[in-house]
């Protein structure tokens, strides 16, 4: 496998190489999305990944636990972003384990930006990272392509995200109810999978809150209005 | 010093930035598959190798053992698939032998991703995982950059899609061990049909929580014709300039030769730690 | 893609065919004009003494793809009529399919006009140098087929010409075409003109005297082309589906179809 040397330094100085993706490698070209609301994070997404023009898997699960209550969301590689997710599982229970308490969202986060940031020129994976934890509720992170790290009221991300920058920012309303938080991802993601082509398939979220993570889903069958059993 | 030999890296990228292209290997451009059924899971796949457009291989295995209880079908390059799954199938057993445990499929998994991963998708081994253990059933596909995925039918290969499109038609939850392995057999002739990387047989592996069983050449709608002509030539027909015959009891004047006795002990029998 | 066999056909590298970069801007990428595809296929023709065959498969491929399973590669050429029922010559075509059907048309019009206006169908020898001329027009944006023209010549007698991309051509025994010719060609040279084949016990060394060429019947050709092609469809995996035969004798042109494996 030879690596292209098609990057460009561009104006602000950051070097991307859009063939970092290599040739046949499995990827999640996505939409994903994480929300606060009054009770904890929602965490939603898509689940279709792709090798090409073909779909390797149209059930994927790309919200992925870290500890029982922070999850990050997966785009990018699929071999890297499971990479990482699995090396800061086992961190962060090894962290719980020694301290004898859960993590924090904020030091799941960082983690993550710690090996994002690190291997930033070996990995492509931009992740959400969301959670709910004793001392600050829930919390979103976002973690983009360079390996900076972001911490927002909602993130979205993925090829998907780009349709759906208008929608949110006229729909998001601070300290929502659990259900219209719901219905706010839902709706958001249902428009990405509609104009995006390398999004699509059901309709994934688990909405973490003091009572630990409840898992939705929704099937495109019935345009993803009844939830069934994850 | 363990792992790969890179000495002729140097002398090798030299050469290829002067035109010469890498050596072919030998790919399993292939039809491997998947399925789960009630009470356990069956692998396929096809059995021809290939390198470019030529059949390299007419029947060889592709579906590899792990162990007892774990079984892979692999596709890519056919190094890769032999070696690595060999590798893994050496750690899981001296793992199980540590832990006193019988091995697991995700172990397997976690243990092939993290390998592969470690390459960058250089080792190219596309895998479909497939096992029972204490846990359950389990089947997954491994991509040579690390990746995996759990579904309850799954394919690979240059002929996935040939056979995916028999999955996506004929599947239902729940099914015999029966339905499972024809429907297995139908995705895998579906390959070897309609994609050239793919054909001859079908092998089959059936693993339940009693035992596994191999079918090898479980379908074999391929045999080759009977050639219409004899193509015997009298003794004498191709040309000889020189002949020279060196017999066995001369062989020691160009190679050292040491006859084995049958009878003695030792010989060909293995020392083992007492 | 699979135009070559890289085993058979010598080291398959050139130093002097080094791919020209690094003069390339960065990030700069190359389009190019692509308008040929490969669509594998193997044809073969054997000259008789009074007969000629032509032969080929009838699979047509893309890559690791199937096309068809049914497309011919060995047309009858120059009859009056459509249903070319009074034709006497045969042209077979490899290498990209739609050049190959484009150069079947232009031939057989052509055949067509000289057969409406001199009242008699051309000779093999004369379709021979016309197709040459074809092709050579189109030196610098070749025809990519690999052709065989067959047919019977003034004497009566088998007559195959065969003729690279861009109108070279020669007139020939036997000549296997296309992505199995490799296979094929080295087979056909031991059983038709008994290549590497000696006398047993005439000789010493070099003097050794080599079998004799005595012309083939009829049927040992199509067993020897069915034979070639099961072999061929054996290691080939753009070989198969169909065999398609066409018998050129005094009597008019026989079409045989028969099965090849399918895989």
């Amino acid at each position: 496998m030879e690596f292209g040397n098609s990057g460009s330094l561009s104006e602000d100085g950051i070097h991307v190489d859009m063939d970092r993706l290599k040739k046949g490698e499995v990827n999640l070209g996505t939409s994903i999305m994480a929300v606060t609301f009054k009770d904890g994070v929602i965490l939603g997404a898509d689940s279709r990944t792709t090798t090409g023009a073909y779909i390797a898997n149209r059930v994927t699960d790309k919200l992925t636990p870290v500890h029982d209550t922070i999850w990050c969301c997966r785009s990018g590689s699929a071999a890297d972003t499971q990479a990482v997710a699995d090396i800061v599982q086992y961190q962060l229970s090894l962290f719980a384990m020694t301290s004898g308490k859960p993590p924090t969202t904020q030091t799941a986060a960082a983690i993550f930006q710690e090996i994002c940031y690190a291997n930033k020129d070996r990995l492509s994976a931009g992740l959400i990272i969301a959670g709910w934890d004793e001392r600050h509720g829930g919390q979103v992170y976002s973690i983009p392509l360079g390996g900076s790290l972001h911490k927002q009221s909602y993130a979205i991300g993925g090829s998907g995200s780009t349709y759906i920058y208008g929608f949110c920012d006229a729909n998001w309303k601070e300290g929502m109810e659990e259900q219209d938080a719901v219905n706010f991802v839902k709706e958001a993601l249902k428009e990405a999978i509609k104009w995006d082509g390398s999004s699509g398939g059901v309709i994934r979220m688990v909405v973490l809150t003091a009572k630990g993570a409840d898992r939705h889903l929704y099937l495109p069958d019935t345009d993803y209005s009844v939830r069934h059993d994850a | 010093m363990p792992g790969f030999d890179f000495s002729n890296y140097n002398r090798n990228a030299a050469l290829h930035a002067r035109g010469v292209p890498l050596p072919k290997a030998t790919s399993t451009g292939t039809t491997i598959v998947g399925c789960i059924f009630d009470g356990g899971v069956v692998i396929a796949a096809d059995t021809r190798a290939t390198s470019g457009p030529i059949v390299a291989d007419k029947n060889c295995e592709k579906l590899h053992y792990i162990s007892p209880n774990i079984w892979c079908a692999g596709a890519g390059t056919a190094a890769d698939t032999e070696f690595t799954t060999a590798l893994i199938s050496s750690q899981l057993e001296l793992h199980s032998l540590s832990t006193g445990r019988k091995p697991r499929v995700v172990t397997c998994m976690t243990l092939l991703k993290q390998h592969l991963f470690r390459y960058q998708g250089h080792i190219g081994a596309y895998l479909v995982v497939a096992g029972v253990d204490p846990t359950g059933t389990h089947l997954f596909t491994v991509h040579a950059h690390g990746s995996t995925d759990k579904l309850p039918y799954v394919t690979m290969g240059s002929g996935s899609l040939a056979a995916m499109s028999v999955f996506e038609t004929q599947w239902k939850p729940k099914m015999t061990q029966d339905e499972a392995v024809e429907l297995c057999s139908q995705a895998i002739q579906s390959g070897i049909f309609n994609d050239l990387g793919s054909g001859s047989n079908v092998d089959v592996a059936v693993i339940t929580g009693e035992k596994t069983v191999l079918k090898r050449g479980y379908v074999r709608p391929n045999e080759r014709s009977q050639k219409l002509k004899s193509y015997i030539f009298p003794k004498g027909t191709t040309a000889v300039l020189n002949e020279k015959i060196i017999r066995k009891e001369d062989l020691g004047n160009y190679v050292s030769v040491h006859e084995l006795s049958t009878t003695e002990e030792g010989g060909d029998k293995m020392e083992v730690d007492t | 893609m699979f135009s070559q066999n890289p085993i058979m056909n010598g080291p398959n590298y050139s130093f002097n065919d080094a791919p020209p970069k690094a003069n390339a801007p960065e990030g700069a990428r190359q389009h190019r004009f692509d308008p040929y595809t490969d669509n594998g296929g193997s044809t073969l023709a054997i000259a008789g003494a009074d007969f000629t065959i032509m032969a080929g498969d009838t699979r047509l491929t893309s890559g690791y793809s199937i096309n068809s399973r049914y497309h011919p590669k060995v047309f009858k050429i120059g009859g009056t009529t459509a249903d070319q029922h009074d034709a006497t010559l045969v042209l077979s075509v490899v290498g990209f399919a739609a050049d190959g059907e484009a150069l079947k048309e232009r031939l057989d019009t052509i055949c067509k006009m000289y057969r409406y206006r001199h009242g008699k169908p051309m000779s093999v020898k004369a379709c021979a140098q016309r197709l040459s001329t074809i092709l050579y027009q189109k030196r610098f944006f070749p025809y990519y087929a690999y052709a065989i023209l067959g047919g019977l010549d003034d004497e009566g007698r088998g007559a195959v010409y065969s003729y690279d991309p861009v109108g070279s051509y020669e007139r020939e025994q036997c000549r296997a075409g296309g992505a199995a010719a490799s296979l094929i060609m080295p087979f056909l040279d031991n059983q038709v003109n008994f290549k590497n084949q000696y006398v047993p016990g005439s000789g010493e060394g070099h003097a050794l005297q080599e079998r004799e060429r005595n012309p083939l019947s009829r049927g040992a050709v199509e067993i020897l082309v069915k034979d070639a092609f099961d072999g061929a469809v054996e290691r080939h995996i753009e070989v198969g589906d169909g065999l398609q035969m066409m018998v050129i004798t005094k009597n008019g042109i026989e079409e045989i179809l028969q099965p090849l494996k399918r895989d």
